[in-house]
């Protein structure tokens, strides 16, 4: 009796699993977790996740599986399933080495350098996505993103041409490029809306000079005169050369054409800074210019950011820093600078590693476990390793927070993903299974 | 014997209960230095509690007009206290900066005991010892303190990055080594041809200006140089004598022609006969600064001479042809044995030439801030390099001088920094103690006006002796404890019939 009683009490005690939103279509794959870290809030304990056409269907502790359904049962097992990581720099996946300058034509995407592996390299650290981005001070290129897919060698960019990369690190030289940089496309804008003015005029003169020749030759028709205007030898009057009918720009050079986009606001621009002081000098170069840009704080020898950490966090912008824990030089002062970033009112923080190598990408987890040992918030960590670098990325809705509704993109980690012991056992991309640990291993033994 | 102690001890008790004591002063190994005598400007002792009250009175004077700001400071002063504001309320933004109740080392007008030092904006606007401080004034309590103009770092590298024009282009306000310059005492240094100040947290106001210097190789080891650069100042002579006597004719009306031509004329060398520009030597010998005089006496000049080891050994010709000597006191040379003269190196060399009225200033060994090699010879410990001066004969306010006022001056600065005067760059440093005491620190910088270093909020040797303020109970602690040890010292071990120790009102009353 007690328990057909329970059993009658059970539905309201447990919550009340989450509407289908499309119909049942495909075959079903269930996932039943300890953990899942949705990043959108709590982490839900003892889930599960319906799986169907590469969305999450259903997501709850009460979820009604379907027959027919291939079921992944992970419970007891500690393993847990987050989004997965995106990396704003992964340097070591191109080989361009032309360095800094004003070279803004530069591609990332042009100069890949993909090892046969490049893709399993990161889906084994259960990153999906990396932005790489030309190296070098100025204006060195633009950034591309790309996702590690099973096209494993082929240069696939997701997207080819995504931020114009400033870097004013540490010199004057940087700074006079940047300066310079923006003085040309101020002047290119300034001659392509001087052209469009005289095409205009032009046109406008023409159709004026046209009108006016039409009512000249109405006028004469009736008069039955000889129309009066000028001609040459052909019968054509000298105003009769018609102006193009659309407006064509003036050849841009190149390497300015990217700094005019960003000048007219149609470029976001990632701004590089090694240390405190290239913020100041950015905010120079800036002056009362009005420019989209995200930051990207990148030590140099200088690790001293702390100093203008309100100046940063006043822009409202989204920071990108690198994860680590760093000691002012000849001092026992600890700085952790994510923390410091938090602290003072910035929300939106992408963490990237310090070193941009395949084994700096290696230790990142570590890194970032560090940094919220020693006091950043955990869920703006993880937010910082995924969400975050997804949207600057403009691919928030590749990666994003795990609900219904939402893409099943997400890696099963066999524990907490700050744990450095922990592995990515699968990462999965709108259901699809990427990488298996079980079987890239099998693999290798072969 | 033990009431005339305990006496003594009480009155230090009441001194000490007035003034914030560092945690150092307690140390009885080792008291904190007091600064050599030096002429006292005269002022009537008074009380701290007067010199430093503040008058909830905004003054908005500029130097020049402090008679009638003055008498508009007395008619508001009745009006804020109707108002009944706090006037010790502090406003971060307020352009007024008041450093009270230090002993200040003007340079050019002795020392102030315990007066005060007002600031506007970047400049110093008040010296003295009775100031009425603006309300909402930023402060610094520097009771106990001692305050100096700011050091100026003559040839130095790497302080700050960057040189030339483009400084404020490669300017790092943050740098480490800018920071360990200002704990230093440093609070502007030349830097290849730029004049730089260590604003700390900004990239303005810190190109102060350029040197126009023109280095000149006058060494015994080059006879060649010496006869082209003789060659050269000839010939600049002779072109100077030319364009005189072509505008004398001209102004005279007569038919001239064209100006005489400066093809070929070395323009620094120019520069430096018409007065535009100042020459720079090195010379270390006896030999080489005699040789260096011979030439300014023929073509007398500005000048600074970097190095002159031997330099007391010529004291008397250097001071008459008005060289300018950077000298590195600790710097040994060994005696030339077969000269039938002085020769060598002197612990008095800097005592000598200022007895000669050589003006110079001092630099280190090394003229940056360095981490390797030994410690105490570079530009983060630059007064110790002048205490061994100090220690050679030099009289205490002459070293000063020679960091400050004197360097300032080879610069060609001095109207801006280099002593404590109204109207001059508001920049200061305020020490726990003697500038040349090896156990002193730089507790406070300023620069333009702004407080750029906080011993206590820097991480660099705040832990080090920390400036803290003494409690009464911490005070009265220490002065039992000395009491018994005292007693202990002279066989008087009763300490319990001592009389009871007395209240802080009390003692403000007994006072």
């Amino acid at each position: 009796m007690m328990l057909a009683s329970m059993l009658l009490l059970m539905p309201t005690a447990l919550p009340v699993a989450q509407e289908p939103t499309r119909d049942p279509v495909g075959r079903a794959t269930v996932y039943r977790f300890d953990t899942i870290e949705t990043l959108d809030g709590e982490a839900l304990k003892n889930v599960t996740m319906l799986v169907r056409d590469g969305i999450i269907e259903r997501m709850g502790q009460a979820v009604v599986v379907p027959d027919n359904a291939e079921v992944h049962d992970y419970r007891g097992t500690g393993k847990v399933a987050m989004p997965p990581f995106a990396l704003t720099h992964a340097d070591f996946l191109h080989s361009d080495r032309r360095g800094g300058g004003r070279n803004a034509r530069f591609l990332a995407a042009d100069s890949l350098w993909l090892a046969e592996d490049w893709a399993n390299d990161l889906l084994e650290e259960g990153i999906l996505m990396v932005g790489i981005d030309p190296p070098g001070n100025g204006m060195p290129g633009r950034t591309s993103v790309l996702l590690a897919d099973d096209q494993v060698g082929v240069p696939n960019p997701l997207v080819a041409d995504l931020h114009l990369k400033v870097d004013v690190k540490g010199s004057s030289s940087s700074k006079r490029l940047v300066r310079d940089g923006l003085k040309a496309a101020d002047k290119a804008i300034k001659n392509e809306e001087k052209a469009k003015a005289d095409w205009e005029k032009a046109r406008a003169d023409w159709e004026a000079a046209q009108k006016k020749k039409a009512e000249e030759a109405e006028a004469a028709k009736k008069k039955g005169e000889k129309p009066a205007a000028a001609q040459d030898g052909n019968g054509k009057g000298k105003d009769d050369k018609e102006p193009p009918k659309e407006f064509t720009a003036p050849k841009m050079d190149p390497n300015i054409e990217p700094l005019v986009d960003w000048v007219r606001k149609e470029r976001v621009a990632q701004i590089w800074l090694g240390s405190a002081a290239d913020w100041l000098h950015w905010q120079d170069l800036l002056g009362e210019r009005e420019l989209p840009y995200q930051i990207v704080l990148r030590h140099g020898n200088s690790q001293n950011f702390h100093e203008v950490v309100d100046q940063i966090a006043a822009t409202g912008l989204r920071v990108d820093v690198a994860a680590g824990i760093s000691y002012l030089p000849y001092t026992r002062t600890r700085v952790n600078l994510p923390a410091e970033l938090k602290a003072a009112g910035v929300e939106k923080m992408i963490l990237s590693p310090r070193s941009t190598n395949l084994t700096g990408i290696q230790s990142f987890r570590l890194s970032v476990a560090q940094v919220v040992a020693a006091g950043l918030d955990r869920d703006i960590a993880l937010r910082g390793m995924t969400l975050e670098p997804a949207a600057s990325m403009g691919q928030e809705e590749l990666i994003a927070p795990l609900a219904v509704g939402a893409p099943a993109t997400f890696v099963i980690w066999s524990g907490d993903p700050l744990d450095p012991m922990t592995e990515a056992m699968q990462v999965l991309s709108e259901g699809e299974v990427l990488y298996d640990r079980v079987k890239a291993e099998k693999e290798e033994q072969r | 014997m033990k009431n005339l102690t305990r006496f003594l001890l009480m009155a230090a008790a009441v001194w000490a209960l007035q003034v914030p004591l560092a945690a150092a002063s307690f140390a009885p190994q080792d008291p904190p230095p007091e600064p050599e005598p030096v002429p006292e400007v005269e002022e009537p002792e008074e009380e701290i509690i007067e010199e430093v009250i503040e008058e909830p009175v905004v003054v908005d004077q500029e130097p020049g007009d402090e008679e009638v700001a003055e008498e508009e400071v007395v008619e508001e002063v009745v009006e804020e206290e109707v108002e009944e504001e706090d006037p010790n309320a502090v406003d971060p933004n307020s352009p007024y900066l008041a450093i009270y109740g230090g002993d200040i080392h003007t340079v050019t007008d002795g020392v102030i005991r315990r007066g005060i030092v007002l600031c506007k904006n970047d400049r110093i606007l008040k010296v003295g010892k009775k100031i009425r401080i603006p309300k909402g004034a930023r402060r610094i309590d520097a009771h106990g303190m001692q305050v100096y103009p700011g050091l100026v770092g003559v040839d130095t590298s790497g302080i700050v990055k960057g040189r030339g024009t483009s400084l404020r282009d490669d300017f790092d306000p943050y740098a480490l080594n800018l920071d360990l310059g200002l704990a230093g005492g440093l609070t502007i240094v030349q830097t290849g041809n730029a004049m730089a100040k260590l604003a700390r947290g900004t990239l303005d106001g810190v190109l102060v200006g350029q040197t126009g210097w023109v280095n000149l190789g006058y060494s015994s080891t080059s006879p060649g140089g010496r006869r082209q650069l003789r060659e050269s100042m000839r010939k600049v002579r002779d072109y100077m004598r030319e364009v005189r006597s072509w505008e004398t004719d001209k102004a005279m009306g007569e038919d001239v022609g064209e100006e005489p031509s400066s093809k070929g004329i070395n323009g620094g060398h120019l520069a430096l006969l018409q007065g535009k520009a100042m020459a720079r030597f090195n010379a270390n010998s006896l030999k080489d600064l005699l040789s260096v005089c011979d030439f300014l006496e023929e073509y007398p000049m500005q000048s600074v001479i970097f190095g002159g080891q031997e330099a007391w050994a010529c004291a008397g010709r250097l001071g008459r042809v008005g060289a300018q000597m950077v000298i590195t006191p600790r710097a040994k040379a060994w005696a030339d044995q077969t000269l039938n003269a002085p020769s060598g190196w002197s612990i008095e060399n800097a005592k000598i030439l200022w007895e000669h009225g050589v003006p110079f200033s001092i630099l280190p060994q090394e003229r940056w801030i360095t981490t390797g090699g030994l410690a105490g010879r570079d530009m983060l410990t630059l007064p110790m390099e002048a205490a061994f001066a100090i220690r050679g004969g030099l009289p205490q306010d002459a070293a000063l001088r020679a960091l400050t006022l004197d360097a300032a001056k080879i610069l060609g600065v001095e109207d801006l920094v280099g002593s404590v005067e109204p109207g001059k760059d508001a920049d200061l440093i305020i020490c726990d103690g003697d500038l040349f005491h090896y156990r002193t620190f730089v507790q406070w910088s300023v620069v333009n006006g702004k407080m750029v270093y906080d011993k206590e909020a820097a991480p660099y040797f705040a832990h080090i002796r920390p400036r803290q303020v003494a409690s009464f109970e911490e005070v009265m602690e220490e002065i039992e404890r000395a009491i018994t040890e005292t007693d202990e010292e002279v066989g008087l071990t009763d300490v319990a019939e001592a009389p009871a120790i007395d209240a802080p009102e009390e003692v403000a009353d007994s006072e």
